[in-house]
């Protein structure tokens, strides 16, 4: 089978591309001056002692002292074996503080891209069966309006009515409410109802003028011809090829508000998730928790694009993966 | 044609679209019938109505914008007057189509395999294997080698030739009692629309199928028609038996259609002029604004009644009818191009 060649293949690619990242990330941070270097010096100096010499011990102790490739090597190595070094800031590993954080996104993370993936193309083809009627206006209204209005101001806005005002949801997001419990649906309802209207938006249109072109073709009216009930023909004969050009805006789409937008909603709604810690790290200069969150949305981004490359040939069987 | 109880009757049928310019009436009040075993050719040029015709038999134009009247017997039912969900057990069971380009028939994401079983378990209730063992049966049948292997196939591995043997595959999955084949060679090669015309005689025998069969190509008809219908226009032109009409054409329309065959002498040629705008269709007889026989009681009134001009041929002309007379169009003698190809030096384009 060529597929199992063409799935090895992707993957390997993969792998290659991260690898590539990985290294034009270690040759900036090894171009650029290591903070710990300078601090260490700076102290030396306000105490009397020879800035040189104080930087020559932090670089030995760092291993900054080694050849640039035996560096690179043991880089290299840390990295896929996720040992992602200390959290100055959060005085923890990388790694568990990316873990920890991660436990929150996930939370809403999933959910959303549940809804999307599965309410988008839904409402998208509903829309393109019920093409110019009321129903139609009102799912492109909602998709617009959802795209153009800023995630993080809408968020606000529904933290107002609902949280202030209603009072049916918590202004301050409670960590320790249990992942499946009604108050954490609760509390997370809005933060994802914001994100899926930002994203779905997108989702939905395109849904809807791909499956336009799909609802008139040749094939339906044969579909129709063998008796195929409406219901089924949407199902098999519109959303399948629908799906094939749905598929690129979906990741890609996906990334873009994970790795943004995700960050402005997790700040609004004080969700401890990635887009803060890497915020936060930001703001701390912490170096190696910055590298470490921006290596994971990084290895997300790659492996998003492997499923998609993937899904891709599976839905749409005249895409030949025999010369790539 | 002397049986009691045609397999499928259609009385009466007109439908008309409502259109942003006012309502387009495509099929304006047409009879015509189908036995068992017998290949009935609805014939005319592109435009004329043969599609909708068909398509209107099971409903399959959508409505709206369409709209449907008269009745369509089959099998002691009134299928117009049938809800949709019954409607939906008749279609690909009962009656089965064939459509005109096999290239775009297929959903490019699902093997034939799987597209010709379709056909067969939303209907009945089969498993999966007896499925497959039919639908590679079926593939066989038509004339496809290595049909077990190419089950699994996509339809872009198919060329056009085979791609329509899968879709009669398709078609017969469910045995129908009725095929309705709407131009199903007009998208291929001669060769391969000659092999295909040969297939669904066979199968007509085989399936004990009425055929309903639409084209514009009078070489297809006499391959395979018994029984001609000859449209223009939403209307009825001609019926009869197909040497009849191929002998001795009584309507100006069906003899310049078949003065438009080099086969049967003819120039070649096309009819000069153009259809007439289905929403304003002109009084009288609809061809009368092209036909050289026209005279002032040909532009009045409605299209004239049929009148028998032979056993089982019938002409819907104002010459044939009460008062007329039928030397006018028939002068020249019976055969086509004998003699009304002289005085026609005015050759319009070929109106495809």
């Amino acid at each position: 089978m060529g597929f199992g060649r063409y799935v090895t293949a992707r993957v390997l690619w993969a792998a290659v591309v991260s690898l590539i990242i990985v290294t034009i990330t270690f040759l900036l941070l090894s171009a650029a001056p290591n903070p710990a270097v300078q601090r260490a010096a700076t102290q030396a100096a306000l105490q009397g002692g020879d800035p040189a010499e104080a930087a020559e011990r932090v670089r030995e102790l760092r291993g900054l002292d080694q050849p640039l490739h035996v560096r690179y090597f043991d880089f290299i190595r840390s990295v896929y074996t996720l040992d992602w070094g200390w959290s100055v800031s959060r005085s923890q590993p990388v790694m568990e503080a990316v873990t920890q954080a991660l436990y929150y996104t996930a939370q809403y993370s999933i959910p959303w891209t549940i809804l999307t993936i599965t309410l988008g193309p839904l409402v998208g083809v509903y829309s393109a069966a019920n093409m110019y009627s009321w129903k139609d206006h009102a799912a492109t209204g909602f998709a617009f309006f959802g795209y153009a209005i800023p995630n993080f101001f809408f968020g606000i806005i529904l933290l107002l009515i609902f949280g202030v005002w209603l009072e049916v949801i918590p202004v301050i997001y409670n960590t320790s409410a249990p992942v499946f419990s009604v108050e954490n649906a609760i509390q997370l309802s809005v933060p994802v109802f914001v994100l899926v209207t930002g994203s779905i938006g997108a989702v939905m249109r395109v849904s809807r003028n791909e499956s336009a072109e799909f609802q008139n073709a040749d094939f339906m009216k044969t579909a129709k011809a063998k008796g195929v009930s409406p219901l089924r023909a949407y199902a098999y004969h519109v959303m399948r090829p629908t799906l094939v050009p749905l598929s690129t805006t979906l990741v890609g789409q996906l990334l873009a508000l994970f790795l943004g937008s995700s960050l402005l909603v997790e700040v609004v709604f004080g969700i401890p998730g990635l887009g803060r810690l890497t915020y936060e790290a930001l703001l701390a200069q912490d170096t190696n928790l910055v590298l470490g969150t921006t290596l994971f949305f990084t290895f997300v981004a790659v492996i998003g694009n492997l499923l998609e490359d993937i899904v891709f040939t599976v839905l749409d069987p005249r895409i030949s993966y025999d010369d790539r | 044609m002397a049986d009691d109880q045609p397999l499928l009757e259609v009385e009466n049928l007109t439908t008309t679209f409502s259109t942003d310019n006012g309502t387009l009436t495509a099929v304006d009040g047409i009879d015509f019938s189908v036995d068992t075993g017998e290949t009935v050719c609805i014939v005319g040029e592109s435009g004329s109505g043969k599609t909708v015709a068909t398509e209107s038999i099971t409903r399959i134009i959508n409505t709206p914008p369409g709209e449907i009247e008269g009745t369509v017997r089959y099998d002691g039912r009134d299928l117009l007057s049938l809800p949709e969900s019954e409607l939906q057990n008749i279609r690909g069971n009962e009656i089965a189509h064939i459509f005109q380009n096999p290239q775009e028939a297929m959903n490019h994401c699902y093997t034939v395999g799987w597209q010709i079983t379709e056909a067969l378990q939303i209907h009945q209730d089969v498993s999966d294997d007896e499925a497959r063992a039919k639908a590679v049966d079926l593939m066989d049948r038509v004339g496809i080698a290595n049909a077990s292997s190419r089950f699994d196939d996509y339809p872009h591995e198919f060329s056009g030739g085979q791609k329509q043997r899968v879709m009669i595959a398709m078609a017969l999955v469910g045995d129908p009692d009725l095929l309705i084949a709407d131009e199903p060679t007009t998208a291929l090669d001669v060769t391969v629309q000659a092999q295909i015309l040969r297939l669904l005689d066979d199968l007509q025998e085989e399936f004990e199928m009425g055929i309903l069969f639409v084209t514009h190509d009078l070489g297809v008809v006499a391959e395979i028609a018994d029984r001609i219908v000859v449209m223009y226009a939403g209307k009825v032109m001609e019926r009869g038996g197909v040497l009849d009409i191929f002998d001795h054409p009584g309507h100006p329309y069906t003899q310049q259609l078949l003065e438009c065959l080099p086969e049967f002498g003819g120039s070649g040629g096309g009819i000069p002029g153009t259809l007439p705008d289905p929403h304003d269709p002109p009084d009288g007889c609809r061809f009368a604004p092209r036909c050289e026989y026209a005279e002032e009681a040909c532009r009045t009134g409605d299209q004239p009644d049929e009148v028998e001009v032979a056993p089982g041929q019938e002409v819907s002309c104002v010459h044939y009818g009460p008062g007329g007379n039928p030397s006018v169009v028939r002068s020249d003698g019976l055969g086509p191009g004998d003699g009304a190809a002289d005085g026609d030096s005015e050759v319009g384009p070929a109106d495809d």
